[in-house]
């Protein structure tokens, strides 16, 4: 599993785009005042030529009129720290448990571990 | 050597002559000869008494002192998370504002303390201000009640306050504060609670000897629509929102992850300022137990020097008044 630990970065970026839960929305300076609420997906901080690449599981991104953007995340790993071999066994545990589900609850619980895992997969070969 | 036979020998003598049952006990217990109640024709004060004290002083600046180091080491560690979790509601507050004066019907104050003692005046603090904040929001037509967060705090709370106590919730130090253990409890606190306005009270970390009481309100999300119209707290309409069927979905969705990132700083704050009032509070009560134990060292001594110096004075006298 990926490790739990909250980071918070604030520093001069050219771009950032984020995984919106209506799609992916790159922010530039002087982009409209928005909220947006984040999926699991990959978060790519763009810096001149760099690019670093972080997935983040779910929140909020907030883009204010004066440029600034905060992005409130509950988990935010830099790609290259996730194992591969963990996320495919992740969801093969998550399908297995989806199948198996008996309850609502159960059910939703694991189609929350497949989104989030086939999201990794999804980053992880992109 | 012949001079330490002379004075056990003279001792028991002593004891052996004493009369009465009574006098004999108080030779015997220190409890009783503390008050004075020399044996009958004693010489010198006993110094067990002071012996026994000193002992326990001394043990229990053993404690203090093992206590402040506990809290100097883990006060390390929470520390940086705690510095850490600052960034999780700062952009809410860009964002949504702070707006503690706001005036709702329904107030729930979530006061977090500790649940272990020995931490200076933190828990009284964090139950100071959630009483006065009780008197202010409270009224007719209003209702205002507590979660309490921590033991001590209950404790404090219960005694007058029974009645308004919602639920409380007691053990959240025993591990390590993490995210996923707060969003349950704060997900466990907006399902049984019904509120307006959510008032979090804690200690925000400043340093190792200051923390400051601190409030953060959270509003639920249709005073949030409300207010926002009226222009209090942040101008929601300037923003395009993205995701989320209606703007009160959202609204929901976005003030309960506030209100779990607020939970999750403040119970780090305030985990944070127990350890750096425990460090500061065991520090003062080891440098007490130190001036103690010098006071009775002192005492002892001279005690002691007193009775050698009685005994040598009568040897002395009683050989020159052999001689003479």
């Amino acid at each position: 599993e990926v490790s739990d630990h909250q980071f918070f970065l604030k520093y001069q970026v050219d771009m950032v785009i984020v995984p919106a839960t209506t799609g992916q929305m790159g922010v530039l300076p002087g982009h409209v005042s928005t909220i947006a609420e984040l999926k699991p997906g990959v978060l790519s901080v763009h810096e001149g030529n760099d690019i670093t690449k972080y997935f983040v599981s779910s929140g909020f991104a907030f883009v204010h009129a004066n440029s600034i953007a905060d992005i409130v995340a509950v988990e935010a790993v830099p790609l290259d720290q996730i194992d591969p071999a963990a996320v495919q066994q992740g969801l093969a545990e998550f399908n297995a448990k989806l199948g198996s589900a008996s309850t609502e609850l159960e059910k939703a619980e694991a189609q929350i571990g497949v989104d989030v895992h086939s999201a990794l997969n999804a980053a992880l070969a992109g | 050597m012949a001079m330490a036979a002379l004075r056990r020998e003279g001792r028991r003598v002593l004891l052996s002559s004493t009369p009465s049952p009574a006098a004999a006990m108080a030779a015997r217990s220190p409890a009783a000869a503390h008050q004075e109640i020399a044996p009958l024709g004693a010489r010198s004060v006993s110094t067990q008494v002071v012996r026994t004290r000193m002992k326990s002083v001394r043990n229990i600046q053993k404690i203090t002192k093992a206590m402040k180091m506990v809290a100097a080491s883990k006060l390390r560690a929470v520390q940086i998370r705690t510095e850490n979790s600052r960034g999780l509601w700062q952009p809410f507050t860009a964002l949504l504002g702070d707006v503690p004066s706001v005036d709702v019907k329904k107030n729930v104050i979530v006061a977090i303390t500790s649940d272990k003692g020995l931490c200076g005046g933190i828990n009284s603090t964090s139950v100071k201000v959630s009483k006065a904040l009780h008197k202010l929001t409270s009224g007719p037509e209003k209702e205002s009640k507590y979660v309490i967060l921590g033991e001590k705090g209950k404790v404090q709370l219960i005694r007058d306050s029974k009645d308004n106590i919602e639920m409380t919730v007691s053990e959240l130090q025993k591990n390590p504060i993490n995210y996923t253990q707060i969003a349950v409890l704060a997900d466990d606190i907006l399902k049984n609670v019904e509120y307006d306005a959510l008032r979090v009270v804690f200690n925000k970390f400043h340093s190792v000897i200051s923390f400051k009481p601190t409030m953060t309100t959270i509003l639920s999300p249709e005073v949030m629509e409300k207010e926002s119209e009226s222009g209090k707290v942040g101008d929601l309409d300037s923003y395009e929102i993205e995701g989320g069927e209606t703007k009160s979905e959202i609204l929901q969705n976005l003030t309960e992850f506030q209100f779990s990132c607020v939970m999750y700083n403040a119970a780090l704050e305030n985990a944070c300022s127990e350890l750096g009032a425990r460090m500061s509070a065991m520090d003062s009560s080891s440098r007490n137990a130190g001036e103690m134990l010098d006071r009775l060292t002192l005492t002892y001594n001279r005690t002691r020097q007193a009775s050698i110096t009685t005994e040598l004075i009568e040897i002395i006298s009683g050989a020159s008044a052999l001689e003479g």
